[in-house]
């Protein structure tokens, strides 16, 4: 599904304050894997989870998804990838304030040729099965956290993507909501996609579920490990 | 020169479109210079962001030359009132050298941006951009034609003086007048008429053709014959289209057709003509990028839409020109 | 062709506009102000143009007046025949004209005498105009009857001061009364004779003479033939008058949109600073839709509808306002600048006239900088790296 080889992030190349994000990172996430990126902050997780869902490409080393080169694209194409594959949940939720719950959830789909009344519809259906439906009107800062966190689930599935990338989603959550979450998440494993989800938090990479740790420290691979 | 609300503006809108390609062309050449497709340097990220800027530049000067087109030929029919013998922008533009020219050049400047925009969709499509220098090249002949444009208009306006009363002597006889060749000389009508319906004929049948198949002997042929009518559907205006429309049987203006008594509708006609044939050339332009591998099935869609539009395109043209000619009860014959 | 998606951008384009309502309406009244300036010079000198245009389709192909010393003198009446000998000239008149300065409102009047044959265009009049031989009737133009202190109407008398400082009493015909004004708000039409015994004009003269020539295209040989036959004359064509009204109004406007470049620029210079000052708000809100799958392209034509948005709504608003104190108004805040040659005219009405030129020239002048001035800032906008976000 997912394949690295070798990847390297360089930040202002050439200059003064250079930084190498990733290094040399090779890993590979199957269809319906739960994969956890783990390692403390800084380790270059968030990095890796942005080339991944191409967002930004490599320095060198090539990223291919579901078998096709993604490294070298274009932004132009790189956008259509990442919108027809990738969802992504950020750790401030980055909603837009002012929306509404279920303005939010359309956005990623705006720009495609999709008919208001479809799109509508869509995302409709899709707060429904997060329980969400009697939300919708609501304006997203008014929203308490877990149906925040619940919109930006929403958000990132309205495009029916394979994989969903998650940047340490519990990192603002309670217990109780961080549970809830997780739940979401296996539950969406199940239906087929797959989950990878960069963390420092046992809670998440402690389920009996993840079946795939991939172990990040300064910018570079310390063990990854699968289980069956 | 003088002061005239319409020639402000049409120079405030020249130096603005200058200053847009001017910008994009500079980018453009650093990008014909320095891109490297295979690259992941920021600096490549960076040219290719600039593709951006570039083609936003180039979408806005083709928006604000379309405007100038009207613009201009509207100024010189405002300002027909000024010189004398001028009875109607065609008059006006005969004034001085410059005016006619002036406006081939804004023409030539449409068809060439709007050839840029075309070639620039198309290259956006393949994941390489293979198009990519040959486009920026195109844009350095664009800048050229704008800049030829802008002197031209400038000399236009600043050689035209308005006949007016002076205190010294009251009369010119408006005897100059006579130096300004108020219609443009014509085809006569009858042969014109037989031209221009058979080169319909065979310019929409070549484009059926090219719709169907999109091969070469195809393509190139309704880029020649749309080209052709083009030429020929200005002639055509000139000669005939005109008197039937403004019920006369010498008033061969082609520009009073967007004035309000004849309820604009010299502006769908110019419309669809510009855009049909500009359509069916492009078909065959791009048939040779047909060898460029990531091409080879962009170019076949576009070409196959491209011909069915210039097609239909062109046939409503024909249908607005042919309108007055069977419902107006004027008859040349 | 993708219409739905561009349907959904422009929607959400909407969407963010109204929630950044106070932001964006300062740029909008600023621009409104602009436009309405200018649409009001523009508007102004077309409709003043056209108003002249009116007055002179009905006058006479050529007028020829006496020239003696390079100044405007009375012409003899009796060369006349001389001139109708012309061939394509189809009628010669004299015309009694002057001004007439009234002390009590400060004002000037203009004074036509009228002959057998009348006003042919007196569609402007309520009650009538006055005959030929009519000695104490005059028709007079609705300024004249409301400058004076006591308003008149019809029935009333008016009383004018004649050469020789003796008053001279006419009684109120007619008033005229239309949308356009400018030809008649000064104007007092009285009787040919009573025109001369009020000014001491000379019998066989006349101010000048009015030549008809039916067909067009023989006008410059008869003006050339008048001019051979009485050297001392000085034939003007309507068409040069025409000509020349229509220069100083294109002039006039011009000057005064050349002096408004200064406020245009100054305009653009604001909302390009305004496009580039991003908040950080709106930084982030561009990063967030990069990251769920918004494309540069689509961020740029956001952009596009943004500017055309607060570009056609500041348009709208400034015509609208423009047309109101153009043609509700009387222009009076411009007015004086481009009138000029009128200024003595207390007020008049224009007929409104506006047409697709004027409208293009606007949207040339206005919307046209703007949207430029917005291109680079948008595209600075637009590439802001989809990953910002997740780097925090």
């Amino acid at each position: 599904m997912i394949k690295t080889e070798n990847i390297t992030k360089d930040f202002n190349k050439g200059m003064r304050d250079e930084v190498t994000a990733v290094k040399d990172v090779s890993i590979e996430i199957n269809k319906g894997d739960f994969a956890v990126l783990k390692g403390p902050s800084g380790s270059g997780k968030t990095t890796l989870l942005s080339l991944i869902g191409c967002m930004s490409r490599p320095t060198s080393g090539r990223v291919l998804v579901e078998n096709r080169d993604v490294s070298r694209l274009p932004e132009r194409f790189m956008t259509k990838v990442r919108r027809n594959t990738f969802g992504f949940i950020f750790q401030q939720f980055h909603l837009i304030k002012g929306l509404t719950v279920s303005d939010n959830v359309m956005l990623p789909l705006y720009p495609t040729d999709i008919t208001p009344s479809e799109l509508r519809k869509r995302a409709e259906d899709i707060l429904n099965t997060l329980g969400m439906s009697d939300r919708k009107k609501f304006q997203v800062q008014k929203l308490s956290g877990g149906e925040q966190q619940r919109t930006a689930i929403a958000r990132a599935l309205i495009n029916n993507p394979a994989i969903i990338l998650a940047d340490e989603p519990t990192a603002h959550l309670d217990t109780h909501l961080s549970e809830e979450f997780l739940s979401i998440m296996r539950n969406l494993q199940q239906q087929g996609k797959t989950i990878v989800i960069a963390t420092h938090d046992p809670l998440v990479y402690e389920k009996e579920y993840v079946n795939l740790y991939i172990e990040m420290r300064d910018g570079m691979v310390r063990g990854a490990g699968r289980k069956h | 020169m003088f002061l005239h609300p319409g020639i402000i503006a049409l120079t405030l809108g020249s130096v603005i479109v200058l200053l847009l390609v001017f910008f994009a062309s500079a980018l453009g050449i650093k990008i014909i210079r320095r891109w490297d497709i295979k690259s992941s340097s920021e600096e490549q990220l960076m040219l290719e962001r600039k593709t951006y800027l570039v083609s936003t530049l180039v979408q806005y000067a083709l928006l604000f030359e379309v405007v100038s087109i009207f613009l201009f030929i509207y100024t010189a029919e405002d300002i027909h009132t000024l010189l004398a013998g001028a009875m109607c922008a065609t008059g006006s533009l005969n004034a001085n050298p410059f005016g006619f020219p002036a406006l081939y050049a804004k023409i030539a400047v449409f068809f060439t941006a709007a050839s840029w925009i075309a070639v620039n969709h198309l290259d956006n499509k393949a994941e390489d951009y293979p198009l990519i220098k040959m486009k920026y090249k195109l844009l350095l002949a664009a800048l050229v034609l704008l800049i030829t444009e802008f002197i031209l208009q400038f000399l236009y306006f600043l050689k035209i003086e308005p006949d007016v009363i002076t205190s010294c002597c009251g009369v010119m006889f408006s005897e100059k007048g006579k130096g300004i060749a108020s219609s443009l000389a014509s085809f006569p009508p009858l042969p014109a008429m037989i031209l221009f319906y058979s080169l319909f004929a065979v310019t929409t049948a070549t484009g059926a053709a090219a719709y169907k198949q999109q091969r070469k002997p195809f393509t190139y042929l309704l880029s020649i014959f749309t080209f052709m009518f083009f030429i020929f559907s200005i002639a055509a205006i000139i000669s005939f289209i005109s008197l039937y429309f403004y019920q006369l049987p010498t008033h061969h203006c082609p520009f009073d057709i967007l004035q309000k008594e004849y309820y604009y509708i010299g502006y769908p006609l110019y419309a669809f003509l510009f855009a049909g044939s500009f359509l069916g050339i492009m078909a065959g332009v791009v048939e040779r990028f047909k060898k460029i591998p990531s091409m080879n099935r962009i170019i076949p869609a576009a070409q196959k839409r491209w011909a069915l539009y210039s097609i239909i395109f062109l046939t409503i043209f024909t249908l607005i020109a042919s309108a007055p000619i069977i419902l107006l009860p004027f008859r040349l014959y | 062709m993708a219409i739905n998606k561009h349907k959904n951008i422009l929607d959400y384009t909407l969407q963010s506009l109204l929630r950044r309502k106070f932001k964006n309406t300062g740029i909008i009244l600023v621009f409104t102000f602009i436009i309405f300036a200018v649409s009001s010079i523009i508007l102004l000198s077309y409709s003043l143009k056209k108003e002249a245009g009116m007055l002179l389709k009905y006058s006479p192909e050529i007028i020829v007046q006496k020239i003696l010393a390079g100044r405007h003198e009375l012409i003899s009446t009796k060369i006349k025949n001389e001139i109708m000998g012309i061939p394509g000239v189809s009628k010669v008149e004299p015309r009694y004209w002057g001004y007439y300065y009234d002390s009590g409102v400060r004002a000037n009047y203009t004074i036509i005498g009228i002959g057998v044959s009348g006003i042919e265009n007196n569609r402007l009049i309520k009650g009538r105009m006055p005959s030929a031989n009519e000695k104490n009737a005059a028709a007079i133009g609705r300024e004249i009857a409301d400058a004076r202190i006591i308003k008149k109407d019809i029935g009333d008398s008016l009383n004018l001061q004649n050469s020789e400082g003796r008053w001279m009493e006419f009684k109120i015909v007619g008033i005229f009364e239309s949308d356009s004004e400018i030809l008649t708000a000064d104007l007092i039409i009285i009787s040919e004779s009573a025109f001369k015994s009020l000014v001491g004009m000379p019998e066989d003269t006349a101010t000048d003479l009015a030549v008809r020539v039916a067909n067009e295209t023989e006008i410059p040989t008869a003006a050339r033939k008048i001019k051979e036959l009485f050297p001392y004359s000085r034939p003007i064509l309507r068409d040069e008058v025409i000509r020349t009204y229509d220069a100083v109004f294109g002039w006039r406007s011009g000057l005064i949109l050349a002096m408004f470049a200064g406020a245009l620029a100054a305009f653009i210079i604001l909302a390009w600073d305004k496009a580039t000052g991003l908040s950080a708000e709106e930084k982030q809100e561009i990063g967030i839709l990069k990251a769920i799958g918004w494309e540069t392209s689509d961020i740029l034509e956001m952009k596009f509808w943004e500017g055309l948005v607060i570009s056609l709504t500041s348009f709208m608003c400034g015509l609208i306002l423009a047309y109101l104190h153009i043609f509700l108004l009387d222009g009076f805040l411009f007015a004086p600048a481009l009138k000029g040659w009128s200024v003595i005219y207390p007020h008049f009405n224009l007929a409104p006239f506006i047409d697709f030129y004027q409208i293009a020239i606007l949207m040339a002048i206005t919307v046209l900088p703007y949207i430029a001035s917005t291109i680079i800032p948008s595209w600075k906008a637009s590439i802001t790296d989809p990953d910002t976000v997740m780097r925090g």
